[in-house]
């Protein structure tokens, strides 16, 4: 067994440390006071395309393009994953790039959809964004329930329907749009579709008011009458009558999961330095019961830490890991939440003041047990393998 | 690098480990619980496998295979009967606290006063009796009040001290009391009066090392005890039915037991990361302290919750998810417990600004 950081990671940690003090913090914070995203256009996100950031993993046609660089396994990336979040979680989901829906374009995606949607992320000549929209109003957990409707004709295809919660939806080049063929017949009917900004029929976006991780937007919007071409069909038509061989690429190993509990531990071990910061100045580090909570909060960073790096490590094995990976989530989201609370119960009333750091972290880590699959629903997938829990 | 495998060394004793128990262990538990020792058969066999000696040095004719086999042996054993198994390993956590703080010269001693295992080298933590060194111009004597030790005979006790670990051979006494667990272990309360000390290495470094190979030593065990329990009542409750369908198949208790399962793996891996920072040589009385203290408050849900899972059932002795219950509250108590733990985790993170931090010495 060996539980250290290569050089290379560390040198990556380093630098997002740098990055993390000198422009997330700040964003971060500034973001939350105002309540409002950081804009589109904020010179914020110049900076970050400028530094190389907001690129797609994918390497072109001839698969020349230069790599974006950065970590390269799992467990690296967690680390960076952690130590970023750690600094601002809310601004690092706002950097321009393909985000969420890169990784189905990457798995599904036909060549000329990469070279479509993923080209313009090559070399970016501005800051760009892309956005997954499965969520709506009617259903989130139950993603088999959605009821955007996909309709084929001899144009293409009509998507109808309404999503919510959407990061950065209003700024994106598109929209993967998750809709269904028949709702009567559950996930085996949904397809994904590219809907580009500007499609007549997109609109109705509205940014919604949240809690917490105020840098990005999530937003909501409709679909009315929105036609795309038949090639906007991700993967294709032949995805059209099945999507059997998606299901199978994503289903063995999930890097998803993890990242989101790495956040939850950056989060976490960042109300932990501000408490023990706090303490000190505050002279409290003689009392005993302010050091056990500063012990308690330690304990869940250091656990949900290597829960997640288990995770991640099983990935790079390319051993099966969709038990850890929702463990991992669970776990470390939960006891994030925890020790954030806790930093709040040390820092006494001036966290209710409203303008301290551990109480945005206290806002912005609940986020991490409901994105990608709330605690519940990670404990159902964990449950149907321990005790053969029926779907 | 992080790598969760093992090892093919490690790989080979954990299976005679995982096999002693599912063989030996678990079949005799009842019998080793009311006779208050594992019978001869079961010794014997010990003896035979040679897990006893895994940390001691080659020196010592020791495999010398660290901390963090000791954890993984551990946990396969207390799967199997926690009792039994620290009354089968003699030297439990004395013989590598001797190690940590006098070197092989101490160890030899305390291998002597035992009879190299034959009788118990018990260890006594400072934290779970009172103890008072005085001098009577003819040499240290100690003096031991311990409400409570998991043994009721030994050839020699180890007391483990913040500064120091005194070896002490005679003049001391048990008085057997029932035990809330463990009772395979035997357990009584122990008393020394002005006994004489064979032997007094100081060294505070070494003590806390020691103490954070003692530490995990137990946290390993409450791994066993409560893995036993978790993996115990999962079963149980797809067997068991309730309004038509597996108990199990209630989210109510699916959801305990997927919690009871995500605590266990957590606290395993904190076990395993202090163990391993032991085996280096790096800091570790924190992390080990940490380690323990999760293990507790891991334990404190699971014992209950693995009885719970069993209703009425649970609650009688023909299962033994009530003995885990009882036996991981006991390993718990050990070594000044939760509150010591926390308070020496709790001291040496204040001292820095950022105890987490990622990558600084180059491990997590
Ligand atoms: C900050 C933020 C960003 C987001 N970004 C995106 C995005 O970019 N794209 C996107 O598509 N979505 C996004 N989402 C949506 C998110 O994925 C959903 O909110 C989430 O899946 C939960 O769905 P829901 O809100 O409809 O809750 P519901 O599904 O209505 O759940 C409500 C409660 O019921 C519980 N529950 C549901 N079913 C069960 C069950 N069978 N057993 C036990 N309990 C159950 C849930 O755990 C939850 O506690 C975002 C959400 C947030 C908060």
């Amino acid at each position: 067994m060996e539980f250290t950081v290569d050089p290379e990671t560390r040198r990556a940690i380093e630098q997002a440390r740098e990055l993390g003090e000198k422009e997330l913090r700040p964003a971060g914070l500034e973001a939350d006071r105002r309540g409002a995203p950081i804009a589109p256009d904020d010179p914020f996100f110049a900076r970050c395309i400028e530094r190389g950031e907001g690129r797609t993993r994918w390497r072109g046609p001839d698969d020349s393009a230069k790599s974006s660089g950065g970590p390269r396994s799992v467990i690296s990336t967690l680390l960076v994953m952690e130590e970023l979040a750690y600094w601002d979680r809310g601004v690092i989901i706002a950097t321009p790039g393909p985000g969420l829906p890169e990784n189905n374009v990457l798995v599904m995606g036909t060549d000329e959809q990469k070279e479509r949607f993923l080209g313009p992320f090559l070399e970016p000549d501005r800051p760009r964004w892309a956005c997954f929209g499965m969520t709506e109003p009617g259903a989130g957990s139950d993603a088999a329930a959605i009821k955007t409707r996909a309709e084929k004709d001899a144009d293409g295809w009509l998507l109808n329907g309404a999503k919510c919660f959407i990061g950065g939806a209003s700024r994106s080049d598109w929209i993967l749009v998750q809709a269904t063929l028949d709702p009567s017949k559950g996930r085996k009917a949904q397809r994904a579709f590219f809907v580009e900004q500007g499609t007549p029929g997109l609109g109705g976006f509205q940014i919604e008011k949240k809690m917490g991780l105020k840098a990005y937007e999530s937003t909501s919007f409709t679909l009315e009458n929105v036609r795309v071409p038949a090639s906007h069909l991700l993967g294709g038509e032949q995805r059209r009558e099945s999507n059997a061989g998606f299901k199978t690429a994503l289903k063995s190993f999930n890097a998803g999961r993890p990242a989101i509990a790495a956040n939850a531990v950056g989060m976490a071990r960042a109300a932990l330095d501000e408490s023990i910061r706090f303490a000190r100045e505050h002279d409290l580090l003689e009392q005993d019961r302010v050091r056990d909570r500063i012990e308690a909060m330690a304990r869940r960073v250091r656990k949900a830490r290597l829960v997640c790096l288990k995770a991640g490590w099983l990935a790079d094995q390319q051993r099966p890991n969709i038990i850890e990976a929702s463990i991992s989530k669970a776990l470390a989201a939960q006891v994030a939440q925890e020790a954030t609370s806790m930093g709040l119960e040390l820092i006494g009333s001036v966290g209710s003041r409203g303008d301290h750091l551990i109480e945005k972290l206290y806002r912005d880590v609940k986020a991490m047990d409901i994105v990608e699959g709330t605690g519940q629903v990670q404990r159902m997938i964990i449950a149907r393998s321990l005790v053969g829990l029926p779907r | 690098m992080f790598d969760l495998d093992a090892g093919d060394e490690f790989d080979l004793v954990v299976q005679t480990a995982r096999q002693f128990a599912d063989d030996a262990l678990v079949p005799a538990m009842r019998d080793a619980e009311r006779a208050r020792e594992p019978d001869s058969g079961l010794r014997a066999t010990w003896n035979e496998i040679g897990l006893a000696a895994l940390e001691l040095p080659e020196a010592h004719d020791g495999a010398e295979l660290g901390c963090l086999a000791r954890a993984l042996v551990n946990e396969e054993l207390a799967a199997g009967d926690v009792g039994a198994t620290l009354a089968l390993d003699t030297f439990g956590p004395a013989a590598t606290a001797l190690l940590e703080v006098g070197g092989n010269d101490a160890l030899a001693a305390g291998l002597a006063a035992c009879d190299r295992g034959a009788s118990r080298l018990l260890l006594i933590s400072g934290d779970d009796a009172d103890c008072g060194i005085e001098n009577d111009g003819g040499g240290e004597r100690l003096s031991i009040t311990a409400p409570y030790v998991h043994a009721e005979a030994a050839g020699a006790l180890v007391v483990l001290l913040d500064d120091r670990a005194l070896l002490v051979e005679s003049g001391f006494d048990f008085e057997p009391v029932r035990g809330a667990g463990l009772r395979a272990s035997g357990g009584a309360s122990l008393r020394a009066d002005a006994a004489p000390i064979a032997g007094n290495w100081e060294n505070a470094e070494g003590a806390s090392r020691a103490r954070a190979r003692a530490r995990l030593y137990y946290a390993s065990l409450l791994l066993g005890v409560m893995r036993s329990a978790c993996d115990f009542s999962a079963e149980y409750s797809q067997q068991r039915e309730a309004f038509g369908r597996p108990i199990g198949h209630h989210q109510a208790l699916a959801f305990m037991i997927t919690d009871m399962r995500m605590a266990l793996e957590a606290a395993r891996l904190v076990v395993h990361e202090a163990a391993w920072r032991v085996d280096r040589g790096l800091p570790c009385a924190s992390e080990a302290a940490s380690a323990f203290a999760e293990c507790i408050e891991v334990s404190r849900m699971v014992g209950p919750n693995g009885v719970q899972i069993l209703g009425g059932h649970g609650f009688m002795a023909d299962y033994p998810v009530e003995k885990h219950m009882r036996e991981a509250r006991a390993l718990g108590l050990l070594c000044g417990g939760f509150d010591a733990a926390i308070d020496e985790a709790g001291r040496t993170l204040v001292e820095q600004t950022t105890p987490l931090a990622l990558g600084a010495s180059g491990a997590l």
